[in-house]
Formats: structure tokens, C-alpha cells, sequence
């Protein structure tokens, strides 16, 4: 409970002063070591004094799309004198989950949506007087959706239906039929059959099973998670509870990012409630099972939502990924059958257990299965949050849902940063060989019928397999970006967060990320020339691939894939930033 | 709802309120670094599950698992004395299939070592891994890291040296950007002067030679497809570039150096943050000091609380110095020079390089200890070691001959030490020729006739064996289990030898290619000579006792048990004879019950015969009625200590008893004489061996014990103590009560000392005394640096860390123990604290002896 711990001593001094440190590895028997290796890995804890008043802003794709540099310069000259004595400090943050509402900042740890810079000011002069107004709450905030939602059996808040028909004749195998009939996906990005998983946990050996819901969500231009924990929390809880029921789980959690605050106090809210329905912790709906549930908040960053780094975490140690094998559904938690899902996943097992695997399979479209929630954000009339059958087009969901882009579409990242960019039109030749057979008949008859050479993305189906068969990968987080944008600036902005994200354990990602960006502001910097750019192609390609190669864990596999693509598909935003001067700067100049 | 919203509002200023902080003891009890024990699923089945892969296309078979070991090969085992499975990794199986070729294993490795769990963070081990899925075989799409993947049945493995060229190229193309990477960011420009050491260096440069080697593969198969049109150069170049065309821009962040330890030199930029110091501080030295700091890019090593690591609490071991690949931590001066006395030859690291056995040293260890190695020669009739001798080193045989003599006596200060031990066994010669082989002991008398118109006469001593080259070392079980040396070296003809101390066979034994040398070695003489002087071979012939031992050593084992860790039980089904190697053992017996200790064993006894030979069908009906069960085992033999034993499996022993029926009758006598002696002793067990084991005074050589009877607390003895050494005292008037006497805090010379092992620079060590070889005290030479480790190991606290401080010079950490006032005094007189003693109360003696007096006192009492 080291991280625990450190929240402690962090509370009470506002920082973690290494004689409290010193302290605490006395009283706990830990080497110091142990404690700075978490006290300076993640985000939330600070090792020194911090000034009176911090703020965030927040850097990456929608908030950078709507001048989080501005704001932060505007700030930065608002707050001038308090800054130059210290008492304000102001810096970038990564993605604080409130794309829908750019640009997001922080105030001593109080989140704000869409404010100005002079709103911030105002907020910082508020926090110096010890008066800081409460946050902006995402629960009081009517974003754009297309509801009523399937996933949501319940007319008002659940009621834990599914929990009660299980504890009354507990049936796994049923169960585990439903969710592969229904063939819902891992909603993290893997895509893994839940019924796998939970059947696996259900299966594996061990005295002990953990359920953890992985609320980490903090994947730029990824917000869907917080609307389900915000407005649905009975979904997530009641998903957790049937996993744990069904698995004979021990515990479970759900591990949510410390920037949900607000979701960390609804679903606590949430978990008494079902308590007190009898829905979850000891002899639930009268049965002779229990399983207890609680909220563990993590200490930050966007690693903790691999999986296994999420499981280090609340083993206390640094969020780093673990090499597999072994997989978490044998050796997860304290080494046991620990089953790691991601929000949604969990939420969409009520209504598959109540209505059937069938109805759920049946809700997709054009040949798919199943539906799922998005967040779109970026260059949108109506960014949010929308549940959409699998297999509607990206046409549909932009312009009959979302309002359309203010002006034409130029790019479009399927997968928040990690899928790279695609262009309006995708030549075919990026393609994979035989794409034609794979991909649905009408599609390649569209790209036909527009001249065999283009694939417009409009046309592009949300599935998850579609995406596939096309070698393209599909997240929950779908950013656009208008004909105003210049791709080369954006793809650094993902490069940089990647980096900054990187956990530093293996090499590619440690030093590949910073390569990247390197390579990026040299060019945003003016400082490539054509020659030099030739250089530094191959050189790209190269450590694209062979981070995707080596790579632990799917972040370094696809750190470099935004920069990638920016050089692939959109060389006249990347020629712009090249210099006239043909002298140029070499490769390694800077040695 | 709205209310719901305050209500939330409130709360989320902070996220952490309502967690409950869990009680204290559970908090980490459970272990100290939260880390667990079993990482994945091998069971102890697989240690016989045999799983064969293809490596470059050839086969290894291995077995799925194997047990799990420490950094030196031991093997480790769980709280209930089970084996702890380990799987095999791609690595190993590689290292395994490669044994025999000048290549070696062709996977590269930075951030892994043998000795240490993978932790597979370097990726340059990275493989391309194919296998059997759903009926057909399936490239995976990723590379894996070999370190850290386990074999699997039907794997095929194609690494950086495949002779299928593109797939050779899939695995080279993306290890080769690693090492770019990693050579863009940590290899300082003058890399090149700090090979061997820099193995991120060495790599780029193998990487070059590959990638020349790959050319002309590529060339040659260009050849062949398209005979006699042009090659295309230039293609082929660009498919295997080389790493020295350094593509990637430089570091952009100075991590800086640290220069505040007295021993070591951090430069951070070189770091590669492979963990090997990580895991050397924490797993291999239990010292806990090195960490990762920070994260991502920034990540760096830190020192407890991120502190300068002079400041930190370090205790310069130097073991994350000796397992850092690149010039990231380096030693600050030589230690260990003291070793090589003037005039000696030390070899450079760079020198020992160019043996073999070496090459799995760190260069770095061996550079640090700059006098562990020296080259001796010596003309025929030299004299290399003396039997009776304490030594803390070994000599790897580089050329000529030697004859090795025992003479059965050992110099134990007591009257055969001195100038005339020396002569005697100086002239306890014999020659004789290996070719013939058939003097092998045979006892003679004669006079040998030498170059150089000398010559030695043996007298009543034993000619046992000679040694060349091909026996790779001796006088190693010295290091070992740190008894005088069993026998007298000569050399016969002009020889070369490299003499090393026993951290540098430390070191050797990291290594299971070196272990197994070493292992070898000691199966092919020392192991076959034991088992020839096995009791039960006494009523065969020379020739048939050479025949049962040379039967018996290839299949005899090298077993280790920890400390506590019982051999076997009272009752237990009875298979295996054993015979201590290393250690001690006690046996005990349940009678009624009560569990009574009735004897210890030391190195060279055997034990487990009456089970074995109860098990015989036709022996067993005299000796049951001696109150034997069948094939049971009669007693409990225990670990006291680290054991290591040799085992011989009861089918073994049987086929061996068909071979040689004489063997049976010594046997079945010698099983009776035990029984009795048994029963004997059970029946009358001295209540106080109990606690003469579990105190280790069995060992104990030295104890300062005082008469209570007599002593008046006046503390004189601490006094003379301090007096002698510089105000720095060596005992504590304080310690175990044995009935009416006092076992003060002061070394005991033990016969196997716990401090001893593992010293890094062997700085704690015997020596012989001038005119007394077999000089018993425990020495600290000044070049101790201060890591403490002999005084953790020392489980009776006799040895104390003190800082010294010099005018001029920066503090030093030591250690300090008692030498038994070495330079003060003669051999046999008695050191300060007994001679200052005003009431003839304080005595020097064994263990043995105490419980001799103990035991006399307590019948006189009666």
C-alpha cells in the first residue's frame, strides 16, 4: 500500500518531503529505493514543495487543436508576476479527458472544461485567496449524444437485475454462451471475445481471483468512459459484480485515473447504493456469495491503462508493463487469475446477460456485429459521445450525428493518437496486399467507381474487423481534423505525448519515442532541408517498425505510427516545413 | 440529484478519501519488494518434460523447466523445501545447442545475465519465433525476447545469425536500430578504448561483423540464383548496413555523473537502464540501494531517495559496478592488489581475456582485482602448495605438470607446523609416470632424481596422482569449504600456473559453462579419490577400488542444501548414500516422542549406508534385528549449515554391490558398527549437543570462553583487546551461556566460516602465519572495502563495521574481527584478552573441547 501511503504523507504536506519518505521506509521495513521508484514515476505525486497555485493545461490532439498553447502563453502573460515569484506555476498536461470540451485545464487539481485563459486567470487569482470555485463537473455538463442508449437496460438507475436472476440460480455456462453468442469485444483496444477472458479467469486454478475494471481511460480524444461512470455507474458496477460472481472472484476494482475525480466519488456513491441494495459485498440478493467491490484511484499516467502496468500499480510498483507470457487471467493480481476489462466491456455484460448474446450480435449493421461507443472530438460540430451499431459508416456518425466539420475534412485518426493518420482519401496503395478480397463488396465498388485509386474514409465502416481487414486499427477515440490543419504540427503533438507518456522501461519505446520527436521538431523548427528529410525517411520507417516489432507493451509499438503517417500520407504539410537552404543540416549534427 | 452533485463535488477534491489504509503488519509482511516468488506457471513436472525447438534450424531438446538457483547455481527451494521451477527460456536452449561452437550462443544479450531473472528490457535478444498453431505453423508477429520466452514444443527460433537470409534480416534489421538507438544515446566517443568492458560497444562492433558476414551470404546467393550477371553491391549493402554510420541524432538530455562514492564512478549518460545493477543490489547482495527513477525518457538509476551515491546508503560492494555493461559505473581505483605479494605476475584483464575460462568474468571484476590473478612458474621439484596449509586460492593448470601427495597428517598448529612441515613434505616425494597409470597409490619409498642434480625423498607420505593441463585446476576446494589444503603439490616438470583467489572462483561459479568446467574438473581427481576412500571399499583390492570409483563418479551428484533444510527423514523410503562435500549435517533420531540429536557430520563422511543396505534383500535380516526397518532411513540427517553432498542413487549403489560382493561384507559391518554406535548415543545423547549444534560451537575453533565460576565482570579482557588493536575492540564481553560458561563475542576461528563466502575482494580470508601454515585465525586484510558483507554472513555478530579515519584521507568503512593477536604474539601463546585476564578465568578452545569440560564438570558435579 505504498501508493496509498505516499497519498498520505502527500495530503499533509502537499508533497512527499524525503524525511516523511525516510519515515515511512523505517516504519514499513521498505528500501527507500522502492519509494522513490513510485513517488517519482507517477504524475500525481510531487517530490518538491509545489507553488501555491499549479495549473494544468492540457496539450494533446482536441485541446491542441483549439490553441491549448495560446491559452497556456495567454495565462503565462495574465499571471506574470505571480509566476515570476513563484507562487503560480503553470505547465502542459497530458490529456485530461475532456476533449469534448477543449481547451481542459487543472487548478490545484480541479478540473475545468472549455475555459479561457482569462477564465483561468481568474480561477488562479480565486485559488491564491483561498477560494477556488468547485470544478467543472462533467455530470452537469449536457454533451452531445444520440441517446437513449442500448447499453442502458434500465429506465432510471439500475436496478442489478442481472445480478439478482444469477444469485437466484447461478448458471456460468449460460452465461458465458450469452457473451459468446453476443461476441462482444475487449472495448479497450486488443478486441479480445469477453467470454474468452471471463471463462479463462472462470477456469484458471487459484485460491484466490480478482475482477479490475480498468477506468485508466486516458487515450487522447477518449472520453467514453467517463460518460458510462458518470451516467450509467450501475452498468460498470453490475458488469464487475457478474464477472466476480461468475468467476468466483475474490475482489474486485475499478482502477479510474485520478483526473475522474468526480466519476472516483460517483461510483463510490454507486457501490454504497448496491450495498445497500444487496447487490454487492457479502451475501448478495440473499445468496450465499459475496463480492466485494471497491474504487482504486490511480496515481496517473496514460501506461497505467495497459493492463499489466495497471496490475503493477496497485502491486505498488512502477506502472511498467510486464513481458508476457505470463497473461493476467493466470498470473495477474498478487500472481492470481486476475480479470482486467475495460469499462464498456463490463457495461455492456447487463443488458447481453438480460436480453441475450443474440440481441446485443444483432444490433450491428452492414454485416457487423454488436455496437459500441465512441468519443469524437477535434474538427466537429457536435463532438461527444455516441453508441453506434458496428459497421455504421463514418459518414453517418459525422454528418448525420455530429453536425459535420466546420470546414472540409482533411485527416482523421481512428484510434486516438495510436492508429496514425488517415487522409480524406486513402490511396489504395497504402493498403494492405488483397485488401479487395477481404473488404465488403460495396466498399470496393465505391473505390471503383471513384477511379480505383482512393478509398474516401467517409466510407469506412466502425468495425473493428472491417478495420482490420484494411490493416488500420479502430479505438474508441476518433478525432478529426479540418482542411485548416497542418498534419506535420499535429503528428508531433502525438509523437510528444507518446513520449511523454513512455514508462521508459524497454529501449525502442525509452529512446524511439524521443527520436521521434526529435525528428519532429527538427522539422516543425525549420531545420530540415530536402536532403536532410531523405535522410531521416528511411530512418523513421526503420524505428517505426522496429518499435511495433519490439516493443513491450502497445504503446511503444505504436509511438511512432502518428509521425509515420503524417510523412506517408500528408508530404505537402511536412515539404512546408522544409528550409529553402540546401546546406542543411546533416544526420547527427547535433553530436 | 443536485444534492448528489454538492455532495460530489466536495468529495472529488480528493480522489484518495475513503480509502482505508489496511493494517500495518499486512501491509509488508508479505514480502519486502512485493515481489512473487512464482512467475509463471512451470510445475515440477516439467523438470522431466523434455520439449524440443529448432534454433537456425537446429534442434535442442531441453527440459521444460529446471530449478530455480540463486546467482552462484544453488539451488533455491520454497518454505516447504520444494524445488522452485524455473522455465527455459529460448536463451538458455540456445546457449545449450551452442555450447561447442567458437560462437557461442548466437543471441545477443545487454540486459540479461545468467545469474539474474530475466528482465527483458534491452530487446536486443529479440527472436523471430514461429510454431505449431491450430494444426499449421504460424509465424508470430512480433519478435520476442529470447531472455525471457519460454521453449514450447514445435518452436522454431531464427535469430541474427539464421542461415534463412530473410528471415535473418526480419531479426538484424530491428535488433540493429536498438543498438543504434542505444548507441546514439550511451556510447561516449571514446567507446572504442573501453573494450572489453563496454559490452553495448562490443555489440555494435559484432553487429558490423555480422552484417559483412550477411553480405557475402547475400552475395553468394545472389550468385547462385543469377550465375554470372553483375551483383548488386549496393542493395546488398543497404540490406545489411553497418552500425558504425551512426544514423540517429545524440543524446538530448544530460543525465550527468556522480562522482561522491569513494569506490564507484556513476556517469548516467552511459546508462543503458538494463537493471543489472538494479537486480545485482537488490537480488544478488540483498543491499537494496538501486532503483529506476522518474519515467520515460528521463528514467535514470538512483540511489535510495535519488542520493548521491556516497551519501546513499551504499555500502560500496561493487556489485552493480561488475554487472554494468557500459562505462555507467565504474571503479574508482584497484582494489585487491595487496593479493599478489611483490614480485608476483599479475595478468591485466586484458591478458586473462584470452583464456577461455575467463570469459565469463566481468572484465570489470577482474580489472578491480588487480592482484587476484598472478602467473607462478616453478621448475621441477617446486613446491606449489603444502598440505595442512590454509589458502584461500586455486591454480589453473596453463602448462607442464604436477604430483599431488597426502600425506595424512594435518598441520593444525599443533606440532607438525613450521620449517619442518615444510621439509617433510617438501621430500615426501615420489615420482611416477602417468602413461603406465599403475602406481596409482601405491605407497614406496624412494629417492626421486629432478634436474639440477636435486632430488626428493618421500617418506612414508602417499604418491596419489599427477595433474596436467587437462585437469583445468586445483587446490580449489580450499576456496571452498576453507579447510587446509588436503595435500602437497610438486611441480615435475617447468609449469605455469595461474593462481587465483577465491572471488575470482566466486565469480567462475556465476557461470554455469565455467561451473561445469569446474565441476568436471573435480569429477575427473578430487571426487573419484574421495569415493576410493570410501570405508566400504576398504576390504577391495587398489585396482578394484579404482574400478568402484571411477564406476560411481560420473554418476554421483553434487547436491546443495540450505541451511536448516532436512536431507531426509527418520522413516523415509531409503535410496541414496551420501558423502559431505561441503558443510555439516546433523543426525537425529525420534525416540518416543522426542527428537534427540545424536551426532554431526563433517566433510568427508558419508552417511545413509543402513538404509541402503537393509534395502539389499538378502542383508537385511541380521541388521533388522539390530532394530533396522527395511529401506527406511534410521535416522534424520539435517542441513546445519550450507551442505553441499555428493549422492549416490541407491540403484547405482546396488549394481555397484553385484560388481563387487566383497564390497558387502565391510558394509553390512560397517552398517551394525553404526546401529550400535547409534543406539548407543541415542540412548545416552548429551542433552547439550542439541545446543552445541544449533549455536555452531561444532565448528567453533577459537571460542574465548569465560569460567563464570570465576570471572568477576572486571572487563580487563575487553580492555587488553582494545589496548591492542588501536582502541578498536574485537570482543563484547557478552554472548550465548553454555551451562556455567560464557561464550563471549569474539571470533571462533570456525572451521567453515559463513564469513568467508562471497567476500568480493577476498579480503577476509586464513593465511598462514610465518613458521605456522596451519594458522587458524581469521585475517581482514586492509583492502577491505568496507561492504559489510562478511560481517552480515558472520551469524554470531563477531564481525564489526567501524569507520576509520585518517587525517589527509577521506573515512573509510572497515571491517574489523579478532586475529587472535596474530602480530603480537607467537602461535601458541595466548592473545591479550586471555592473557590479561587476572582470575584465569578467560580460555581460547574448540567447541569440542568446551563440551568435553562441560560435560567432565557436570559428572563431577554428579
Amino acid at each position: 500500500m505504498i501508493v496509498q501511503e505516499l497519498h498520505h504523507i502527500q495530503k499533509r504536506h502537499r508533497y512527499l518531503p524525503a524525511d516523511e519518505l525516510r519515515r515511512l521506509a523505517e516504519r514499513t521495513g521498505t528500501p527507500l529505493y522502492r519509494l522513490q521508484e513510485v513517488a517519482s514515476f507517477f504524475p500525481h505525486f510531487h517530490l518538491e514543495p509545489p507553488p501555491a497555485v499549479e495549473v494544468l493545461v492540457c496539450h494533446d490532439m482536441a485541446c491542441h487543436l483549439r490553441g491549448c498553447a495560446g491559452a497556456k502563453a495567454a495565462f503565462e502573460h495574465g499571471m506574470a508576476a505571480e509566476i515570476a515569484t513563484g507562487k503560480v506555476a503553470v505547465r502542459y498536461a497530458s490529456c485530461l479527458g475532456r476533449c469534448d470540451r477543449p481547451v481542459a485545464a487543472s487548478v490545484n487539481d480541479r478540473f475545468f472544461a472549455a475555459r479561457s485563459a482569462d477564465e483561468l486567470v481568474s480561477l488562479t487569482r480565486d485559488a491564491l485567496a483561498d477560494r477556488l470555485p468547485a470544478a467543472d463537473l462533467d455530470s452537469s455538463y449536457a454533451f452531445h449524444a444520440n441517446r437513449p442508449w442500448r447499453i442502458d437496460p434500465y429506465d432510471a438507475a439500475g436496478t442489478y437485475d442481472a445480478v439478482r436472476n444469477f444469485a437466484a440460480g447461478p448458471d456460468r455456462q449460460r452465461v458465458i454462451d450469452e457473451l459468446k453468442a453476443s461476441d462482444l469485444r475487449g472495448m479497450g483496444g486488443a478486441g479480445v471475445p469477453a467470454h474468452q477472458k471471463w471463462n479463462d479467469v472462470w477456469k484458471a486454478k487459484g485460491d484466490e481471483k480478482y475482477i479490475v475494471c480498468n477506468a485508466d481511460e486516458s487515450e487522447p480524444g477518449t472520453f467514453k468512459d467517463r460518460e458510462l461512470l458518470t451516467r450509467h455507474p450501475w452498468l460498470v458496477l453490475e458488469g464487475v459484480i457478474l464477472a466476480g460472481l461468475l468467476t468466483g472472484a475474490t475482489r474486485g476494482w475499478i482502477y479510474i485515473r485520478h483526473e475522474y475525480a468526480e466519476q472516483i466519488a460517483i461510483m463510490n456513491a454507486e457501490i454504497r447504493r448496491a450495498e445497500s441494495l444487496g447487490a454487492c459485498g457479502s451475501r448478495i440478493a440473499g445468496s450465499t456469495m459475496s463480492f466485494p467491490v471497491e474504487v482504486f484511484p490511480s496515481p496517473g499516467g496514460y501506461i497505467c491503462g495497459e493492463q499489466s502496468a495497471l496490475i503493477e500499480a496497485m502491486e505498488d510498483r512502477r506502472a511498467q508493463p510486464r513481458n508476457k507470457p505470463p497473461q493476467l487471467e493466470t498470473n495477474g493480481l498478487y500472481d492470481k487469475p486476475t480479470l482486467v476489462s475495460n469499462v464498456e466491456t463490463f457495461a455492456w455484460a447487463p443488458a447481453i446477460v438480460l436480453r441475450g448474446g443474440q440481441w446485443y450480435a444483432d444490433s450491428g449493421v452492414n454485416g457487423c456485429k454488436g455496437s459500441r461507443i465512441f468519443s469524437i472530438s477535434g474538427d466537429v460540430i457536435r463532438p461527444g459521445v455516441y453508441e453506434l451499431p458496428n459497421g455504421t459508416t463514418l459518414r453517418e456518425l459525422l454528418h448525420d450525428l455530429c453536425g459535420g466539420t466546420p470546414r472540409p475534412l482533411k485527416a482523421f485518426a481512428p484510434s486516438g493518437p495510436s492508429g496514425g493518420f488517415l487522409p480524406a482519401q486513402v490511396p489504395v496503395t497504402a493498403l494492405p496486399r488483397g485488401w479487395e478480397k477481404r473488404a465488403p463488396a460495396d466498399l470496393v465498388e465505391k473505390v471503383k467507381a471513384s477511379g480505383g485509386t482512393h478509398l474516401d474514409i467517409l466510407d469506412l465502416q466502425l468495425d473493428l474487423q472491417r478495420f482490420r481487414d484494411l490493416g488500420l486499427a479502430i479505438g474508441a477515440g476518433l478525432v478529426v481534423y479540418d482542411d485548416s490543419r497542418d498534419m506535420a504540427a499535429e503528428a508531433v503533438n502525438c509523437s510528444q505525448f507518446f513520449r511523454d507518456e513512455s514508462c521508459g522501461k524497454c529501449v525502442p519505446c525509452r529512446i524511439g519515442s524521443q527520436k521521434i520527436v526529435e525528428i519532429g521538431e527538427e522539422l516543425l523548427a525549420n531545420r530540415l532541408n530536402t536532403a536532410a528529410l531523405a535522410v531521416r525517411e528511411p530512418l523513421v520507417n526503420e524505428l517505426t517498425r522496429a518499435m511495433e516489432m519490439t516493443s513491450i507493451c502497445g504503446l511503444g509499438m505504436v509511438a511512432a505510427k502518428p509521425f509515420q503517417s503524417a510523412i506517408q500520407f500528408f508530404r505537402d504539410d511536412v515539404s512546408r516545413h522544409l528550409n529553402g537552404n540546401s546546406a542543411g543540416h546533416a544526420k547527427g549534427d547535433s553530436r | 440529484m443536485s444534492q448528489g452533485v454538492s455532495a460530489i463535488a466536495r468529495d472529488i477534491d480528493d480522489p484518495y478519501d475513503g480509502l482505508v489504509l489496511p493494517e500495518e503488519d499486512g501491509l509488508f509482511a508479505r514480502d519486502i519488494d512485493g515481489q512473487l516468488v512464482r512467475m509463471d506457471k512451470v510445475t515440477a513436472a516439467d523438470f522431466d518434460k523434455q520439449i524440443t525447438i529448432t534454433i537456425d534450424g537446429r534442434a535442442v531438446t531441453v527440459p521444460k523447466a529446471v530449478p530455480l538457483t540463486d546467482s552462484q547455481g544453488k539451488i533455491l527451494r520454497d518454505s516447504e523445501g520444494r524445488l522452485i521451477p524455473r522455465a527455459t527460456t529460448i536463451f538458455d536452449a540456445a546457449t545449450k545447442a551452442y555450447a561447442d561452437e567458437p560462437d557461442g550462443n548466437p543471441i545477443p544479450i545487454l540486459c540479461h545475465q545468467e545469474h539474474l531473472e530475466p528482465a527483458g528490457v534491452c530487446r536486443v535478444c529479440c527472436v523471430e519465433i514461429a510454431k505449431v498453431k491450430r494444426g499449421s505453423m504460424q509465424r508470430e508477429r512480433k519478435l520476442l525476447p529470447a531472455c525471457h520466452h519460454r521453449v514450447e514444443e514445435t518452436m522454431e527460433v531464427q535469430t541474427i545469425r539464421s542461415p534463412d537470409l530473410a528471415a535473418r534480416r526480419r531479426v538484424d534489421a530491428n535488433v540493429r536500430t536498438l543498438v543504434n538507438l542505444l548507441a546514439a544515446d550511451h556510447l561516449p566517443a571514446d567507446w572504442h578504448d573501453h573494450l572489453p568492458s563496454n559490452e553495448l560497444g562490443r555489440l555494435t562492433k559484432r553487429l558490423d561483423a555480422l552484417a559483412v558476414e550477411a553480405r557475402d551470404l547475400e552475395r553468394q546467393a545472389e550468385e547462385a540464383a543469377h550465375s554470372g550477371q553483375p551483383i548488386d553491391e549496393a542493395g546488398i549493402e543497404a540490406k545489411w548496413p553497418l552500425t558504425g554510420n551512426q544514423p540517429f541524432a545524440a543524446r538530448g538530455l544530460e543525465r550527468g555523473q556522480d562522482h561522491s562514492s569513494p569506490r564507484i564512478d556513476v556517469d548516467h549518460d552511459q546508462c543503458i537502464l538494463c537493471d543489472r545493477c538494479v537486480r545485482a543490489c537488490t537480488d544478488v547482495k540483498q543491499n537494496f540501494v538501486i532503483g529506476r527513477s522518474d519515467k520515460g525518457y528521463a528514467t535514470h538509476v538512483a540511489f535510495d531517495l535519488d542520493d548521491p551515491m556516497g551519501t546513499s546508503s551504499c555500502v560500496s560492494c561493487g556489485e552493480c559496478m561488475i554487472s554494468c555493461p557500459t562505462g555507467a559505473l565504474v571503479f574508482k581505483g584497484i582494489v585487491a592488489e595487496a593479493l599478489a605479494t611483490e614480485g608476483e605476475e599479475r595478468l591485466t584483464a586484458d591478458e586473462l581475456a584470452t583464456y577461455p575460462i575467463f570469459a565469463s568474468v566481468p572484465p570489470k571484476f577482474l580489472a578491480w582485482n588487480g592482484g587476484a590473478v598472478t602467473r607462478r612458474r616453478f621448475a621441477p621439484g617446486d613446491v606449489i602448495c603444502r598440505e595442512g596449509e590454509y589458502a584461500s586460492t586455486a591454480f589453473l593448470i596453463v602448462r607442464g605438470r604436477v604430483g599431488v601427495s597426502i600425506g595424512g597428517e594435518r598441520a593444525d598448529g599443533r606440532g607438525s607446523g613450521g620449517l619442518k612441515a615444510f621439509v617433510r613434505t617438501a621430500t615426501r616425494w615420489l615420482q611416477g609416470g602417468r602413461a603406465g597409470g599403475a602406481s596409482t597409490g601405491v605407497e614406496r619409498r624412494s629417492t626421486v632424481h629432478i634436474d639440477g642434480g636435486r632430488s626428493l625423498v618421500l617418506e612414508g607420505g602417499r604418491w596419489v596422482d599427477e595433474m596436467t593441463s587437462e585437469d583445468v585446476i586445483f587446490g580449489e576446494m580450499s576456496c571452498l569449504n576453507h579447510y587446509p589444503r588436503s595435500a602437497t603439490v610438486v611441480a615435475l616438470e617447468p609449469t605455469e600456473l595461474l593462481e587465483i583467489h577465491k572471488n575470482v572462483l566466486h565469480m567462475l561459479q556465476r557461470n554455469e559453462a565455467s561451473r561445469r568446467i569446474l565441476d568436471e574438473a573435480y569429477r575427473g581427481r578430487s571426487l573419484a579419490r574421495e569415493l576410493r576412500q570410501l570405508s566400504m571399499f576398504q576390504g577391495l583390492s587398489e585396482a578394484d577400488r579404482s574400478r568402484c570409483a571411477e564406476m560411481l563418479r560420473d554418476r554421483a551428484e553434487i547436491v546443495r542444501v540450505d541451511r536448516g533444510q532436512p536431507i531426509f527423514h527418520q522413516g523415509d523410503v531409503a535410496d541414496d548414500f551420501f558423502k559431505v562435500r561441503l558443510g555439516f549435517v546433523k543426525v537425529s533420531q525420534r525416540l518416543g516422542d522426542q527428537d534427540r540429536t545424536i551426532d554431526y557430520l563433517g566433510p568427508g563422511r558419508s552417511f545413509g549406508e543402513i538404509g541402503l543396505v537393509t534395502a539389499l534383500v538378502d542383508f537385511g535380516e541380521s541388521l533388522s534385528a539390530a532394530g533396522a526397518s527395511r529401506a527406511r532411513r534410521t535416522a534424520t540427517c539435517t542441513a546445519l549449515d550450507d551442505v553441499e553432498l555428493v549422492r549416490i542413487r541407491g540403484g547405482d549403489f546396488r549394481a555397484l554391490i553385484r560388481e563387487f560382493p566383497a564390497a558387502r561384507d565391510h558394509l553390512v559391518a560397517e552398517a551394525q558398527r553404526l546401529l550400535d554406535r547409534d543406539r548407543d548415543r541415542s540412548s545416552q545423547a548429551d542433552k547439550n549437543l542439541e545446543g552445541f549444534l544449533e549455536n555452531g560451537l561444532y565448528s567453533a575453533q577459537k571460542l574465548l570462553v569465560l569460567d563464570l565460576e570465576s570471572c568477576t565482570r572486571c572487563d580487563e579482557c575487553t580492555r587488553a583487546c582494545s589496548d591492542t588493536h588501536d582502541g578498536i575492540t574485537r570482543l563484547i564481553r557478552e554472548g550465548l551461556r553454555f551451562e556455567n560458561f560464557l561464550v563471549a563475542s569474539s571470533c571462533r576461528s570456525c572451521l567453515d566460516p559463513y564469513c568467508l563466502v562471497g567476500c568480493p575482494v577476498d579480503a577476509i580470508h586464513r593465511k598462514p602465519r610465518e613458521n605456522h601454515p596451519g594458522a587458524v585465525e581469521i585475517v581482514i586484510e586492509n583492502h577491505c572495502i568496507g561492504c559489510g558483507l562478511c560481517s552480515t554472513n558472520c551469524p554470531y555478530g563477531n564481525i564489526s563495521m567501524h569507520t576509520e579515519s585518517r587525517s589527509g584521507e577521506a573515512d573509510r568503512r572497515l571491517a574489523t574481527t579478532c586475529d587472535l593477536c596474530r602480530d603480537l604474539v607467537g602461535p601458541n601463546d595466548d592473545p591479550s584478552c586471555v592473557y590479561a585476564c587476572p582470575h584465569d578465568a578467560a580460555f581460547r578452545m574448540s567447541g569440542q573441547d568446551l563440551l568435553k569440560i562441560v560435560a567432565t564438570r557436570r559428572g563431577a558435579q554428579a
